[in-house]
């Protein structure tokens, strides 16, 4: 039915004149003429001059119309996720393992993109430990330079044809009897156990698993395997040694369980706890682990075995009769004697790879009676499971051709094995080989197939690490490229599986099977395996499954040790150089090569970033560079051999056997006489293969990669594994050296160049654990005190009571941010560095601006060695009339075999700050919280801050590093996927702005506007801040300094707490606790009387 | 009574009229620029332009294009910026504070100084400006209304003084200049011929008519901006070392810095014109004008800068032993001893020790040595400021963050580059504007010209030959109600009783001189410059001799076609050269040749 509507009562009535209006478009006339007629208009003339007016005025218009500031599109939800809120981050637990550390993390989600990973203290073994390589890897996921997509023969191919290819092949290898290997990294996880297990089985035929290390500890297993009868790495348990004896072990960065061993060794050096644990090392290059120890002593890789036996005779265990240098013996016999009065709360433990060694530990901890202990055999360890002697054997065997499959899983044999180039030539000529590496890297790219892994946080998996400890990884992202999860990729090709796509959750249910199957029955705590499952996952690990450990029984097998240990002293017998490589904390074994921020991470003893070098003595450079060495002015050494900016290193060649690198040196004091150790991890993509730009040199001006004459480009550093050697069926990592002087030079690029603190005790404070134990805080942390006037008499005064300035803020109102840095917990491992990065998109810099002092890091982690002036030092202090002989000179030169303090430095958030009074334009102020807050928005760029800061911890925008091509090498935020690990919360900084640590401003948001919402006022640890949150050891604790019930306000009062530079009246709301070493002498104390300052 | 001391030597030499100033100070003005001119501003040029590509890039790259690091985030930038201001210093001081304090002398300088000040805080503001990480909001400094809420500038920060105390100095600097220009650019105007000029002229005179009553108001101006100017002088660099003195870096937390920085600033402003001056003169032929006295005044004021400067140097570093604070301490150590060591002995050396050497007479009334010195006074005067900023920031409190600073290109060019800007403009200068105060000058002709000591100033003959010319001259008008002709009245009345004034004239020159000097002309006749021939082309006659026939007075061919042997002899007076030289070179009978075959 058709309804009519009318406008109006005329239209209705169809009245005439309505008629003769409805065809007009305007009813009534338009007053055209009255407007056009009128004078005004006609006698307006448009002049020559009022036409280019308008005309100037038209395109000033439109150019200014024209530039526009540039539009980031955001584009919201249209259906929000359940779990996500816009703003609001969420957490996941989950697990890391890359086949060399394990850690169970916690990791920070924000709109579905992962982006910040720290320890999970709560759930699982590792307790909140974690190194700067797990903190970094969430950088690793959005590498663009991952592959998107299976190769064959180096084509993009599709997963299809991939799958049909290798299932078959693979099936007529099995079939016609060949030999099919798996070599892969460790695997601690039992569902990718019992996936590789259907494999073979499905597969059938001749096929194994081989699991390789590239840095082995597989003496340790073998030597096990001789004493206890199993090929086990215990459980190590050092919170509770009072005595720990490290030959090259460097336990809290690398060996073996680092992010176990370090949050448990963390504890043993607080001295609160009335009790420290005295640590020997024994070491050639100086680690980490040597750098935080009481007592080290440089020796040379092939004397590890001496050592040993030193110790162990002077324990009272077996003399194996070699003879003993006496300097060693002497060393040994002091920690034996502490180990002695330690027995069953020490350890003793080594990282040489070499059996003999490693039994012999065993009888000196069996000795001390610290297995069932301090070392638990009866729940080992998962980790480091490579064998070898296998591994050599698989070698062999693909160089000789005897093998027609191969898979690689997440290892790079080509880049780390000694004889890597040799295994890659041959890798091009097995017939099925292929490998689940997320780059086209040196051994993917030689493999007929590729068929790449997700990221570790694109996917499920389980992981054993411990007998009894099971862990879950879940993912947090969907697989952002056509990638494929290998174990799937094995259950596809075993035909237990469908090849799914992206969401596929093959390997998911596949997984969720065997826990049901295995995990679920061995408890007892979940009714259902729903409720089981999804705890489990929730909390990043199962509860630990009671399974009754296998009590072993040690027998002695050091039988035909001295003879090894003989051997060893013989191997370089007579050579002028030993050379060892080691592994630092930075890169590892080479996975991180291209992770902008730990190539950018300085080292942590010789703060280079970006590169490295040979480390040597500094009498043996000067020898092998022909420069002066005078013992009494080692400055002019240290000046010749400097090492910043324009200075450039000397270059030399090491050679071992018939491989040699060459790389600049590095003088490490505490580096042994008569070695020279360089880093793995480093020459990573010696083929120009894809696996991120970072992992490349670029020219001195950063303007483009360096490339060879070839076009290729040029790897960061040289690769040590190629002077390793497969020994007696051990990886050898030492080996006689020839070094050389090329005559060439090179930058190194270090944030810090200067060694010594100076003698600067208002600075840096440390003492022994008797003095502290002593009780009189005035001896070892004298307070500042000013002699002033008043009253009519002189008086001494706190300077803390003196000031200029009002209170500000007030004590007590409000909140006070404030925060604690213990230095004796400290390790100077450098996860707080990566943590801030990460977290505050701290930009990356790359070597060119490092080496013009112009790095970034908000968060610093200052290094300082002990001076061979030090005594004078304090006697020059004490009395200005004996200074004989003081030199300010010698004050610079760090001692031949250094103590180590590790002080990490960032805004002290200064209540008086001289920062925010020269200010012209108050872009940097003092909030009522006590921050010292920096208005991105409002600075101009005078920098007068940074020059007016005492602890230098500004940072400026020198350059637009998110766009200006001089940084799209090692910049990450160049990259499209790179920006993805942004933190919304933090604005990235324009160029010419100052920026600095903000105590995580935006954490302190979060905690407040959390506890708001909930009702409730801030509590303590409602607020950390980033470097506090990853900090493994504990180091750092920050809170609420007028909540008096806060930890930092009980450590800011205790008798270690100190201000750094606490004279210059700027009134810091950092408080560091003095460093205490756990040394016999009184090594570094004396009462502090500066007055009148 | 005043009283003039014998043995002062006067401030100007020679026979000099008014009308010989006018025609002496605007003849680079009228005349042609030679050659050295074109070639100078075409170095200052390139220099120029390079700074400013320096510059450029600068701005679009980013401050990382310096040298500058997290330790040094000052170096280049302000020590050129505290250099450039202390030059600036001079110009102000001379023709304010000396101005206060009656010196005449400074009449030969204060002109050219004042410019090279002004262009000095040109280039030293600029510093501060394209040191900014964010130029383009730099107008943030100033305390506009804005809409940014409460947003205020820092009322604490020495750098926001530093933005008051420049731009008033530059204003104050800048208007002082100015006036005192007026008056010679309306000589100028009343001068020139070409229309574009005089336009051009005319403009800038601000219709100056020269009436009595504008002679009044100029002076009380003056006066007032004297006095204006006077504290400036002290404030400027105080406030400026307020920006170290105040903060808390061993090395820039020092009280003694405000009378330092500004002794300082005397001293290496003073050295720059001294540098500018004694090539000024030379170029310009102002040596009548601005001689060996002028330049020992200015050593002497060097001397006792300089050596306040050495005192404060020594100061420093006995209270930084002194105080017991090891910072301290260790921060002049390492000036002195660290890896900047080469910085701090240059500064040493020229400035404490070269300036000593002053004390000789020999030496400060020696032109070519007073040169060298003023050149090593500013390198020494630029490496105070560099040990200051970078060597105290260098190696602060916290050892982790010692480094060193290494220049790079665009430090260098930029600050090549200003002293290429600075070179244009003090050339362009030089060129068009009146490089010493034409009418200044005139106030103190008869206190010490010659001609009027020796009576000429008394309506005797030599002035009124030339006055024909005189009533353009607007500046003669002003004589007698300027404020420092009483005394010179007084002197006169006194020279002309003064027996010993009399027997003064007698060893001195000649009046004999100037009578046949008259005789000479009645003969050859007179001409004016702008008839001037070349006479170079008489063989004997180089540049030297041609200028210095020209500042007799005789121009033409014609004239010297004219001259007899009589002639000669009072020429080789008047030009100190040997005698028979011009009559064996036969210039009459040359010029005579000439003529006729033109």
């Amino acid at each position: 039915m058709n309804k009519t509507y009318w406008k109006g009562l005329d239209e209705k009535s169809q009245s005439p004149e309505f008629k003769t209006k409805a065809n007009q478009e305007f009813p009534e006339d338009l007053p055209i003429e009255d407007f056009v007629g009128s004078e005004e208009v006609t006698g307006f003339k448009t002049g020559r001059r009022d036409f280019l007016k308008f005309l100037g005025f038209g395109v000033a218009a439109a150019t200014l119309a024209s530039c526009e500031a540039p539009v980031i599109k955001s584009i919201p939800y249209i259906d929000k996720p359940e779990d996500i809120t816009p703003g609001v981050a969420n957490w996941y637990a989950s697990t890391f393992f890359d086949g060399n550390d394990f850690a169970n993390i916690l990791v920070k989600s924000r709109e579905g993109r992962p982006i910040w990973i720290k320890g999970n203290s709560a759930y699982g073994i590792t307790k909140g430990g974690l190194t700067p390589r797990i903190n970094a890897s969430v950088l690793d996921l959005y590498n663009g330079e991952r592959l998107n997509f299976p190769t064959m023969e180096g084509a993009e191919a599709t997963w299809t044809d991939v799958d049909a290819n290798i299932s078959k092949e693979l099936k007529d290898i099995a079939k016609s009897g060949g030999k099919i290997r798996i070599l892969s990294s460790t695997i601690a996880s039992p569902s990718t156990l019992q996936a590789i297990e259907l494999f073979k089985s499905k597969i059938g035929g001749d096929i194994e698993l081989v699991q390789y290390d590239a840095v082995s500890y597989s003496a340790i297993r073998k030597a096990n395997e001789k004493s206890f009868g199993k090929a086990i790495i215990p459980d190590y348990d050092f919170s509770k040694a009072k005595s720990i004896v490290s030959i090259d072990a460097d336990f809290i960065s690398n060996w073996i369980f680092p992010t176990k061993f370090q949050t448990e060794y963390a504890n043993t050096r607080k001295p609160e706890n009335g009790w420290m644990s005295r640590h020997f090392q024994f070491e050639s290059v100086m680690t980490l682990t040597g750098a935080n120890s009481d007592y080290r002593t440089m020796i040379k890789p092939s004397q590890h075995g001496l050592v040993a036996a030193a110790i162990l005779k002077h324990v009272g265990g077996k003399d194996l009769g070699v003879s003993i240098p006496d300097e060693i013996d002497a060393a040994a016999k002091k920690a034996a004697d502490s180990l002695k009065a330690n027995k069953g709360e020490s350890i003793v433990v080594a990282g040489t790879n070499d059996v003999a060694v490693q039994t012999i530990l065993n009888a000196i901890n069996d000795t001390l009676g610290n297995y069932g202990k301090t070392i638990d055999t009866s729940k080992p360890l998962m980790v480091k499971q490579g064998d070898d002697a296998k591994v050599e054997a698989l070698v062999n065997d693909v160089i000789g051709g005897k093998i027609k499959g191969l898979i690689l899983y997440n290892t790079n044999p080509v880049y780390s094995l000694p004889n890597g180039a040799e295994f890659g030539e041959a890798l091009k000529s097995v017939p099925t080989s292929v490998s689940f590496s997320q780059f086209a890297d040196e051994s993917a790219s030689k493999c007929k197939y590729v068929c790449p892994d997700h990221n570790y946080l694109e996917s499920w998996n389980d992981y054993n690490i411990k007998l009894g400890n099971y862990a879950i990884q879940q993912p947090l992202i969907r697989p952002l490229f056509n990638t494929r999860q290998a174990q799937e990729s094995l259950l596809v090709w075993a035909g237990e599986a469908e090849r799914g796509d992206r969401e596929s959750k093959a390997y998911y249910s596949f997984m969720q099977k065997t826990w049901e199957q295995y995990g679920f029955p061995a408890q007892s705590e979940y009714s259902t395996f729903t409720e089981y499952w999804n705890w489990s996952v929730h909390n990043g690990s199962s509860i630990e499954v009671a399974i009754p450990g296998e009590t072993l029984t040690y027998t002695d097998a050091t039988s035909g040790a001295a003879n090894a240990i003989s051997a060893m002293v013989a191997k370089t017998d007579g050579a002028k150089f030993e050379f060892a490589t080691y592994v630092t904390g930075e890169l590892g074994e080479g996975q991180y090569a291209a992770n902008p921020w730990l190539q950018e991470l300085p080292n942590a003893i010789t703060k280079v970033t970006w590169d490295n070098y040979v480390t040597m003595n500094i009498q043996d450079a000067c020898d092998v560079l022909g420069i002066a060495w005078d013992k009494d002015n080692q400055i002019a050494a240290y000046n010749a051999l400097h090492i910043g900016q324009e200075e450039k290193a000397y270059v030399v060649t090491v050679k071992v056997g018939e491989k040699s690198l060459t790389l600049p040196v590095y003088p490490l004091p505490g580096q042994a006489r008569g070695t020279v150790g360089i880093a793995v991890g480093y020459g990573r993509g010696t083929g120009d293969e894809k696996i991120g730009k970072a992992a490349y040199q670029v020219e001195l001006d950063q303007t483009g990669a360096y490339q060879t004459k070839d076009g290729k480009r040029v790897p960061i550093g040289g690769n040590a594994f190629t002077l390793t050697s497969f020994e007696n069926g051990q990886i050898s990592n030492f080996a006689s050296a020839d070094i050389s002087n090329t005559g060439e030079k090179y930058s190194l690029a270090c944030t810090q160049t200067h060694h010594t603190i100076m003698g600067r005790t208002s600075v840096l404070k440390e003492t022994d654990f008797n003095t502290y134990l002593a009780g009189d805080r005035n001896v070892y942390n004298h307070p500042h005190e000013l002699h002033i006037h008043e009253n009519g008499g002189g008086v001494h005064k706190p300077v803390g009571e003196i000031g200029l300035w009002d209170e500000h803020p007030v004590e007590l109102v409000g909140h006070r941010w404030a925060m604690s840095v213990d230095l004796s917990s400290c390790n100077g491992c450098g996860v707080c560095i990566v943590a801030c990065h990460s977290e505050n998109n701290v930009p990356v810099v790359g070597k060119d601006e490092i080496r013009r002092s112009r790095d970034m890091h908000w968060l610093r982690m200052d290094r300082y060695f002990s001076s061979i002036e030090d005594e004078k030092r304090k006697k020059y202090d004490a009395d200005y009339k004996n200074n004989e002989g003081f030199s300010y000179d010698n004050l610079e030169v760090p001692e031949e075999s250094p103590e180590v303090v590790f002080m990490p430095m960032m805004c002290q958030h200064c209540n008086h700050a001289p920062c925010e009074t020269v200010c012209p334009v108050a872009a940097t102020t003092h909030s009522d919280e006590g921050l010292n807050m920096m208005a991105y928005n409002r600075c101009i760029g005078t920098r007068y801050c940074g020059n007016n800061c005492p602890y230098k911890v500004r940072r400026f925008n020198w350059f637009n590093y998110r766009d200006y091509k001089k940084f799209d090498k090692v910049n990450a935020s160049h990259d499209e996927y790179a920006r993805l690990v942004l933190n919304p919360d933090v604005v990235v900084r324009s160029r010419g702005v100052m920026e600095k640590c903000t105590f995580c401003v935006q954490r302190i948001q979060e905690g407040k506007l959390n506890a708001k919402s909930e009702m409730r006022t801030v509590v303590d640890g409602d607020v950390v801040t980033a470097c506090a949150d990853a900090c493994p050891s504990g180091a750092i604790t920050f809170g609420d300094w007028n909540d008096t019930s806060s930890a930092v306000n009980a450590l800011s009062k205790n008798d270690r707490a100190y201000q750094a530079l606490e004279e210059i009246g700027v009134k810091p709301n950092v408080y560091y606790q003095v460093k205490v070493r756990n040394v016999d002498i009184a090594k570094a104390e004396h009462s502090e009387e500066h007055e009148g300052h | 009574m005043h009283k003039e001391s014998d043995i002062r030597i006067p401030l100007i030499l020679g026979d000099k009229s008014y009308r010989d100033i006018t025609d002496d100070i605007i003849r680079p003005i009228e005349s042609k620029a030679p050659k050295g001119w074109y070639i100078l501003i075409s170095i200052c040029g390139l220099f120029a332009l390079w700074g400013i590509g320096c510059i450029v890039y600068l701005l679009g790259t980013g401050i990382g294009t310096w040298g500058l690091n997290k330790s040094v985030e000052w170096a280049w930038d302000i020590t050129n910026f505290v250099w450039w201001v202390g030059i600036g210093h001079a110009g102000t001081l001379i023709s304010a504070v000396l101005l206060l304090f009656r010196q005449k002398w400074r009449m030969a300088i204060n002109r050219a100084a004042e410019a090279m000040t002004i262009f000095a805080v040109m280039m030293a503001g600029l510093f501060p400006l394209i040191h900014m990480g964010r130029l383009w909001v730099g107008y943030w400094v100033f305390p506009l209304p804005n809409q940014f809420g409460s947003m205020w500038v820092n009322f604490n920060s020495p750098l926001l003084w530093d933005v008051f105390a420049i731009s008033t100095y530059f204003s104050v600097g800048l208007v002082f200049w100015y006036i005192g220009l007026i008056p010679d650019f309306a000589t100028i105007r009343d001068r020139v011929t070409k229309p574009m000029s005089k336009k051009v002229y005319s403009i800038l005179s601000f219709g100056w008519t020269g009436g009595a009553k504008a002679w009044n108001r100029f002076e009380i101006v003056s006066l007032v901006l004297a006095g204006l100017a006077t504290p400036l002088v002290f404030s400027v660099h105080s406030i400026v070392s307020f920006d170290f003195a105040t903060s808390v870096i061993p090395g820039w937390h020092t009280t003694i810095f405000p009378p330092y920085f500004v002794a300082g600033a005397v001293f290496s402003g003073f050295a720059m014109v001294q540098t500018l001056m004694l090539i000024l003169r030379k170029a310009f032929k102002l040596e009548a004008y601005l001689h060996t006295k002028h330049v020992e005044y200015m050593n002497i004021v060097i001397i006792t800068t300089g050596s306040i400067v050495g005192v404060a140097y020594i100061t420093e570093l006995f209270i930084s032993w002194y105080s017991g604070v090891e910072y301290e301490a260790y921060a002049f150590l390492n000036r002195a001893t660290g890896p900047y060591w080469w910085a701090y002995w240059s500064m040493m050396t020229c400035n404490v020790i070269s300036p000593q050497l002053f004390w000789f007479k020999k030496l400060r009334t020696n032109l070519t040595f007073t040169f060298i010195m003023s050149i090593i006074v500013n390198i020494g005067m630029w490496f105070e400021r560099f040990v200051i900023i970078v060597t105290s920031i260098h190696r602060d409190y916290v050892p982790s963050s010692w480094t060193y600073f290494h220049p790079t290109w665009v430090d260098i060019g930029v600050y090549v580059g200003t002293l290429g800007v600075f070179g244009v403009l003090y050339l362009l200068f030089a060129r068009y504007f009146p490089v010493m105060p034409i009418a200044e000058l005139k106030t103190i002709l008869k206190s010490s010209g010659q001609n009027f000591k020796q009576g000429y100033g008394h309506g005797a003959g030599y002035w009124d030959k030339h006055a024909h010319h005189g009533h353009d001259d607007h500046s003669h008008a002003h004589v007698e109600t300027h404020e420092v002709e009483t005394p010179v009245i007084e002197k006169t009345i006194e020279e002309v009783t003064s027996p010993e004034v009399e027997a003064a004239k007698e060893v001195t020159t000649s009046t004999l001189e100037d009578n046949n000097d008259l005789k000479l002309f009645e003969r050859i006749g007179t001409a004016t410059e702008s008839e001037k021939d070349d006479l170079k082309k008489i063989s004997g006659i180089g540049p030297v001799l041609e200028s210095k026939l020209n500042d007799i007075g005789i121009f033409t061919i014609a004239q010297i076609s004219k001259l007899t042997k009589e002639d000669y002899e009072i020429l080789n007076a008047l030009t100190d050269s040997s005698t028979a030289k011009a009559e064996n070179d036969d210039w009459a009978g040359q010029a005579t040749q000439l003529m006729n075959e033109n």
